[in-house]
């Protein structure tokens, strides 16, 4: 039993640390936040590239398929790293959506294409998923599959797509035409450019999210991941959204740490009535507060990736809490980390904007802290 | 990073649950014969000291003379945790065990170890620790009771506050000035003090709950006489030893803390569905929601205490380890708030028949509200959360003093 990274986890942090220093720095995330990259397209922008010519989407896919084989925990310690420089990137949509997904519903002849391609030349892919009123519970999608000659049809809109312009695969969650709850669910890939989809408003630029309208959309035969009918289809699907998820909550603590160690600086560095604003124990009172959900998120989601890693009976739970905390840890850190900074806390020019968007983005997205309390309520017994 | 343990430590588990089961005290036992207090050892838990200390279960980390059997940390840390699921307390004098005995261990002489320490390992003497005073809380090094050398005795005059068990234990470990006029962190002795010596007398001050029960006591001391043999290490050398003492266990007592936390969430989880289902349906979802909110918390103070014993493990620093006073004692007493309010009224009842809540206890069967009562007990003591807070700003996060 060990929660701390061995030398080699460790060694693999500070070389992605140090990559992303140099590759993607505060000024870059802003171009892309200021509108300076054009139309920004993850599939397409540099720092991709640069992930792709150093093997990282291949770090986690399986040695089989291509990849460089690493575990979970690798993957999280990769995403915390993602999120302490918001990294624009189709990193988190690649390789923590569509790959788990992949390689959980799909027989291995038929996954094997699709993450070779990963591993093998950065080719991208994301996961429709969520509808609306804004659920990611694969129980209450209500696409439809209809079986046809040599394929299937699709019907419904996805919402909240990450990074679903320009991705090379998108991974479609559908049901069999009048199945409900966990029955009847099925997986589908359909080209990224089947549809130029609706870019949704959002105010972090960095994780673009889009609408797409499946209108009668004929998926080939070979182009199935798991046929609808098919038995544990849903527990697959529960699965890879887990290692998503878990992602998730990692790289949460990821941009919160930096607005932590941001604003701790800051009320080092800052002074009023002739002191450090930090000497205040106002001020230390609630920076101690910060700290506190920061350790308990990045604590829960250490255990998340251990759970997932060994594929121990918790892992379900462990990530529905590893999301809570995560949830609750930018609910406070936002707040405080913005409070805390003053006038300057709320200004476009200050970068703590960034941070705070993603982290916000973040909750939202596979489920928000409430949504995941209520998993591990149910999960825990806490109702009869 | 890794979730399951090392086999010798599985087989080093197994070693001792087999033990623990034709070994430990039976639930009866100690049911018709509970502690009165943190002091106070009963027959059964003076036998049950004596068998872990013959068998090296006492103290697993010590060596055989000691009490243990040299177990690494990561074995300690799963003795511990053995122990509370089998129900079984490790003593009822953890201050006793857990500070006093080790302290005399490595300051003590070899008069004091053979009539003080080692008694406490055989289960032969109980004790407690005199810090506490009316005018020195938080602020422990303000403390004034004196002890002033006259020939071979000290003569002690002050009165301590707060004292655990002080009612029940045979000695006292009581932190004293002895030097007034040097700086207040560096005139502080320890002088060990029999508690039937003449001039010393306890008087029970019961807490929150109930008028029957006192854990804690004042303790008045008027010209008490101790021989100066019963200094412990040098004169003046308190204070390292109240930062030592106090270290002690630090790495360990975390352990404590979270299992006495996911006693009461497993409790609570016990009784939630019966309570839940007893509310109008538009309040259930709320209960639910904080409950959850609460088992996270239990979980994540595992998790963190885990992350901070693996951290020193490997010899760093453990900042996660200054934080689990704070967050386990805070979330305790917050699960047992939530507890009694998602129970209604029912709550407002006390227990008939409280009895004594064994210390580190595994079946507490008190109510949620009086849990809660007394979790300020633990939100207060050994530096209170808002001292801890200055604490964590101060050496953790480096913040400058005002």
């Amino acid at each position: 039993m060990d929660f701390t990274p061995t030398d080699d986890q460790e060694e693999l942090r500070a070389s992605v640390r140090a990559v992303l220093a140099r590759a993607c720095p505060p000024s870059a995330v802003r171009h892309v936040f200021e509108g300076k990259d054009g139309e920004y397209v993850p599939s397409r922008s540099g720092l991709w590239k640069q992930m792709v010519d150093l093997d990282w989407p291949a770090l986690t896919i399986p040695e089989q398929f291509g990849g460089i084989g690493l575990g979970f925990v690798e993957l999280s310690l990769v995403v915390e790293e993602l999120g302490r420089v918001v990294a624009p990137s189709p990193f988190l949509a690649t390789v923590t959506q569509f790959a788990p997904l992949v390689r959980e519903v799909a027989p291995a002849d038929r996954a094997e294409p699709y993450l070779r391609a990963i591993a093998e030349r950065g080719a991208t892919g994301t996961v429709a998923l969520a509808e609306a009123p804004g659920t990611w519970d694969p129980g209450r999608v209500t696409t439809t599959a209809r079986p046809v000659d040599g394929g299937w049809v699709l019907d419904g809109t996805k919402s909240w797509v990450c990074d679903g312009v320009g991705a090379d695969h998108i991974a479609v969650v559908a049901r069999a035409e009048h199945s409900s709850g966990t029955d009847g669910l099925g997986v589908f890939v359909v080209p990224g450019d089947f549809s130029p989809g609706r870019v949704l408003p959002v105010f972090d630029p960095t994780q673009p999210l889009v609408e797409l309208v499946f209108d009668s959309v004929m998926v080939p035969a070979d182009a199935v991941l798991a046929e609808p009918g098919r038995e544990g289809v849903h527990a697959s699907i529960t699965r890879a959204l887990e290692e998503t998820t878990a992602c998730l909550a990692a790289s949460t603590c990821g941009s919160c740490r930096v607005i932590f160690e941001t604003t701790l600086q800051y009320a080092k560095d800052r002074e009023q009535y002739g002191q450090p604003i930090g000497s205040f124990q106002a001020l230390k009172h609630r920076l101690v507060e910060m700290y506190l959900l920061l350790e308990r998120a990045s604590a829960l989601s250490a255990y998340a990736a251990l759970t997932i890693a060994e594929d121990d009976e918790r892992r379900s739970v462990a990530v529905a809490m590893a999301k809570a905390a995560a949830g609750d840890c930018q609910r406070l850190l936002v707040q405080d980390g913005i409070q805390l900074h003053g006038g300057i806390g709320f200004t476009w020019e200050n970068d703590l904007h960034m941070f705070a968007k993603r982290a916000k983005t973040n909750d939202f997205l596979f489920g928000g802290a409430r949504t995941h309390r209520a998993a591990v309520a149910r999960q825990v017994g806490v109702w009869t | 990073m890794k979730l399951s343990f090392d086999e010798t430590v599985e087989e080093f588990r197994a070693e001792f649950i087999a033990w623990l089961a034709d070994n430990r005290p039976t639930a009866e036992e100690m049911e018709a014969d509970p502690a009165m207090s943190s002091g106070h050892a009963p027959g059964w838990a003076r036998r049950w000291t004596r068998r872990m200390f013959d068998a090296g279960w006492l103290v697993p980390g010590w060596p055989p003379e000691r009490g243990g059997r040299d177990a690494t940390p990561t074995q300690q840390l799963v003795y511990l945790e053995e122990m509370a699921r089998a129900g079984v307390p490790r003593t009822t004098n953890p201050q006793g065990l857990g500070i006093v005995a080790p302290s005399i261990l490595d300051y003590g002489s070899p008069e004091q170890i053979e009539n003080y320490a080692l008694p406490i390992l055989r289960g032969e003497k109980s004790a407690c620790l005199g810090m506490s005073e009316p005018g020195a809380g938080s602020d422990l090094a303000g403390l004034t009771t004196r002890a002033v050398r006259d020939g071979d005795t000290f003569v002690i005059n002050g009165q301590k506050l707060w004292t655990s068990g002080a009612g029940h234990t045979e000695f006292c470990f009581l932190f004293c000035r002895t030097d007034p006029d040097a700086p207040k962190h560096k005139g502080i002795s320890v002088i060990l003090v029999d508690m039937n010596t003449p001039g010393l007398t306890v008087r029970p001050v019961p807490e929150i709950v109930d008028p029957r029960h006192a854990e804690l006591n004042e303790v008045f001391l008027s010209d008490v006489i101790v021989p100066a043999d019963n200094l412990v290490g040098t004169l003046n050398n308190g204070w390292a030893m109240a930062n030592g003492s106090l270290a002690h266990e630090r790495g360990m007592v975390w352990v404590q803390s979270v299992i006495e936390l996911e006693n009461a969430t497993r409790r609570l989880l016990g009784e939630a569905p019966a309570m839940i289902a007893a509310l109008p349906a538009d309040e259930q979802a709320t209960a639910a929601d904080r409950i959850a909110d609460l088992y996270i918390d239990a979980q994540a103070a595992r998790c963190l205490g885990y992350l901070g014993f693996g951290k020193l493990l490997k010899g760093g620093s453990a900042p996660e380890q200054a934080l689990m006073k704070m967050f386990s004692s805070e979330t305790r007493q917050q699960l047992s708030l939530v507890a009694a309010e998602i129970q209604g009224p029912e709550a407002l009842s006390p227990t008939v028949n409280p009895g004594v809540v064994l210390p580190l206890s595994t079946q507490d069967p008190t109510t949620w509200i009086e849990q809660y009562l007394r979790s300020f007990g633990v939100t207060i003591s050994a530096g209170s959360s808002e001292i801890q807070r200055n604490i964590i700003a101060d050496k953790v996060l480096g913040l400058p003093r005002s």
